[in-house]
């Protein structure tokens, strides 16, 4: 079950506060069971104890009343009563002693099986079923004695039989105390259950002979217990009437005679009491944890979402082409480091933006291009190159009449239009040398139609240098006038100077026959301000209107060659 | 008429010696009388008695003792001829309380030392059953016959009783059988010795401890 989030953030808070409720729910739960079986556990042990306590209390009693009866039976005055037979004299011993023992009935039976006195039935002469069974028992026994619970009209007692020896057999000496809710209420202070005896299930239905419990859950109990599910001497749950729920515990009392049931019982929701208090505590725990959990979860997302988030707009913004955008993030740990790393991957991007920049300002941004791409080494190759050399006429004079800085912000301005327009034209600037500026069209990088480029940019440059003096004459600066040569040929074109500084440039005669095209437009009688050589005009694919100057000798040379004025195209050029 | 009348010592002495040969003859004869109970084993203390078919002037029965020594009564089993005296000799230095509630003979001697002044008389035949008020486990037998014919049982569960030759109804009477002698008589005739066989059920006996018994007390279980 993994939900996609769109945000680490989430997805970071979710995973922590699943996995903690995870834990806190496990650890809850398991506590929360491990307390209710515990509770039962505990419920069952003190009723185990309970029942183990009720069984000792009536065996001490049954043991007291035999010890009571014992001491009858050795009485000499009460064996010679007996020995008379009288059964008036027999019954009045017998009340007598009975206020003695405290005991709830006794009985004389003789040893032929003849009821002679009883204190519950005085004038009754038949012995009970119940009496018979027990003498019986005794007769088994060793000592002639013999314990059991007996029920007379519907009443239980613990019956002791004992013989009356004098010193042979004479008589039966049957005693008992009765079980009623007395005996329940008394245990029940003890074991602190509820408690009720009732005839075993196989004997009879009737409801608890003596209980604890209130009157309208007995018959319930009863029969609850008819059915089968549940073990002697085993704790086990009981609804007895309603709700309640109790923990019981059902031993049998008496070995002999009517088997009889004890029931003790604990309601368990008073027991459980506490531990449903440690539950509720626990929970609150668990909750008060889980909040804390997600608002640690919150802020440990955020300080690791946010920085990030930061870091992640900056390299947007490097993306973007902004280079140098530093961010101050002040943390001591792994997102610190980031943060650090970027910033200097931020500033060296600008860095090599602004040398990259540089570069291309110095040179021009091909040759810029072609230097950091095809490394620096010195040497060249041979190339077809049209080289465009213009420079200012009278510049000399011109700088006698402005100050220093005032020339040279006329100079930059023309120097920046110049440039413009060999750019524009696809050519590059190989340099200035004062007011001159040398261009090349065919290198670094060529085109098919190099020659015609120069062409072009050469009448440009005179088209803007009469924008220009429009604009010097308003600031009231003096005009420029310019000469340009243009020659195309084979020249070598490469890293010229030394390995730490050179410069790429294009050297060969056809240079310097460039650069001799451009001095010549200072011949009035050429009257022209762009000369270009024959070759250019071979090599240019356009029209032009030119004029056929005639031919020269270049210095030091013996070749001739022929030149022509440049004057215009056919149509004419867009205006810039 | 008065005894002596008849009775002058000159006839009487013949007379007399004629009865003493007679007496002679009276216990010239004997009779075994064997006694086993279902087991086969042999019973002890067992009385024997015979009553003969023609009745026999007997002599008064000599007196008999029944001791009372180290809290138990010796012997445990004595049988008697009606209208003998029994002395109860306390040869403990404590005091005992003899009684018997038996209907052939109840009695009680209350808290003694020594000898009784008078002996007790047991004029009527059956069981007694002696028992001591303070010392429960006190237990003696008196088994009084109508005869002077009886034995008691050795631990061999024989007994020889010396009568004169004749018919006779043999008895068989213990503490502890079960049953009533005249259920189990044999008629037997005796010429000069003869042996008769009795087998009995012994009845359930309950016991008493004898105190002191140092395993209980405490009123704990």
């Amino acid at each position: 079950m993994i939900f996609r989030f769109r945000r680490f953030r989430t997805r970071i808070l979710f995973l922590f506060l699943g996995l903690l409720s995870l834990v806190q729910a496990a650890s809850f739960y398991a506590v929360e069971t491990a307390n209710l079986r515990n509770a039962h556990q505990q419920i069952g042990e003190s009723l185990e104890t309970g029942a183990r306590v009720f069984v000792r209390l009536v065996e001490t009693r049954t043991r007291h009343l035999a010890e009571s009866v014992r001491l009858l039976s050795s009485d000499f005055a009460f064996k010679s009563i007996v020995s008379t037979s009288d059964r008036a004299s027999i019954l009045a011993a017998l009340v007598s002693y009975r206020q003695r023992s405290r005991a709830d009935v006794i009985m004389v039976v003789s040893m032929a099986g003849d009821l002679l006195a009883d204190t519950l039935h005085p004038d009754e002469t038949a012995l009970s079923q119940e009496i018979a069974k027990l003498i019986s028992a005794a007769e088994e026994d060793e000592h002639g004695e013999a314990a059991s619970l007996a029920f007379m009209e519907q009443q239980a007692y613990q019956m002791v039989v004992v013989p009356l020896l004098a010193p042979d057999p004479m008589a039966w000496i049957i005693t008992g105390f009765l079980i009623d809710d007395r005996l329940a209420r008394d245990l029940k202070r003890l074991t602190l259950a509820d408690v009720s005896l009732l005839v075993a299930p196989a004997e009879g239905s009737q409801p608890p002979f003596a209980s604890t419990l209130p009157v309208e859950l007995q018959q319930p109990l009863r029969d609850k217990l008819s059915g089968s599910g549940w073990q002697p001497d085993k704790s086990f749950s009981l609804k007895p009437g309603g709700d309640e729920e109790y923990v019981t515990l059902v031993t049998s009392l008496g070995k002999s005679g009517t088997p009889v049931l004890a029931v003790l019982q604990q309601p368990i929701e008073e027991k459980l009491r506490p531990f449903h208090r440690l539950n509720r505590i626990l929970l609150a725990l668990s909750l008060v944890g889980l909040l804390f959990s997600l608002a640690g979860g919150v802020w440990i997302a955020h300080t690791v979402t946010r920085p990030i988030a930061t870091l992640a707009q900056g390299v947007n913004r490097i993306e973007r082409g902004e280079y140098g955008h530093t961010f101050h993030l002040p943390y001591r740990d792994e997102i610190g480091e980031l943060a650090s790393a970027f910033n200097h991957m931020s500033q060296g991007l600008a860095e090599k933006d602004r040398v990259r920049d540089l570069l291309g300002k110095v040179v021009s941004p091909a040759i810029a291009h072609e230097l950091l791409n095809k490394g620096i080494s010195l040497g060249g190759e041979e190339r077809d190159v049209t080289i465009l050399f213009s420079d200012i006429r009278g510049f000399t004079t011109l700088s006698e009449s402005l100050p220093p800085t005032a020339l040279l912000d006329l100079l930059n301005v023309y120097l920046t239009e110049m440039s413009a327009i060999v750019e524009m034209r696809g050519g590059v600037v190989d340099k200035y040398v004062g007011d001159a500026v040398m261009a090349l069209f065919g290198a670094p990088l060529s085109h098919l139609d190099d020659a015609d480029r120069a062409i072009l940019a050469a009448l440009d440059m005179l088209q803007v240098l009469e924008n220009l003096n429009r604009k010097f004459k308003q600031q009231g600066l003096p005009p420029l006038d310019i000469g340009i040569g243009i020659n195309t040929g084979r020249v070598v074109a490469g890293n010229m100077g030394s390995q730490n500084r050179l410069n790429y440039t294009v050297i060969g005669d056809e240079v310097n026959l460039a650069s001799r095209l451009e001095s010549l437009t200072k011949e009035k009688m050429y009257a022209t301000k762009i000369i270009i050589s024959a070759a250019t005009l071979q090599a240019a694919c356009g029209v032009y209107q030119t004029r056929h100057l005639g031919e020269v000798i270049v210095k030091g040379k013996t070749r001739r060659t022929e030149i022509f004025a440049l004057m215009g195209t056919p149509t004419p050029l867009p205006k810039i | 008429m008065h005894p002596l009348k008849f009775f002058n010592p000159a006839k009487l002495l013949p007379i007399l010696l004629c009865l003493g040969l007679l007496s002679e003859r009276v216990g010239a004869a004997s009779l075994e009388g064997v006694v086993i109970d279902k087991a086969g084993k042999p019973v002890g203390d067992a009385i024997v008695y015979a009553l003969p078919q023609k009745s026999v002037q007997s002599k008064s029965p000599p007196a008999a003792t029944v001791d009372q020594i180290d809290k138990e009564f010796v012997n445990r089993v004595t049988p008697l001829q009606t209208g003998s005296a029994v002395n109860f000799p306390n040869l403990d230095d404590i005091r005992h309380h003899v009684y018997s509630f038996s209907p052939a003979r109840t009695f009680e001697l209350p808290l003694y030392t020594g000898s009784p002044a008078k002996p007790v008389i047991f004029d009527k035949a059956g069981e007694i059953t002696l028992g001591c008020n303070i010392h429960d486990w006190m237990h003696g037998h008196i088994y009084v016959v109508d005869t002077p014919f009886f034995a008691k049982t050795g631990e061999d569960g024989k007994g020889k009783i010396n009568l004169a030759p004749g018919e006779y109804e043999v008895y068989i009477w213990h503490p502890e059988m079960q049953g009533k002698p005249e259920e189990n008589t044999q008629r037997v005739t005796v010429v000069d010795s003869g042996k008769v066989n009795f087998t009995i059920d012994r009845k359930r006996v309950w016991k008493i401890r004898r105190a002191p018994n140092p395993a209980e007390g405490g009123g704990y279980f």
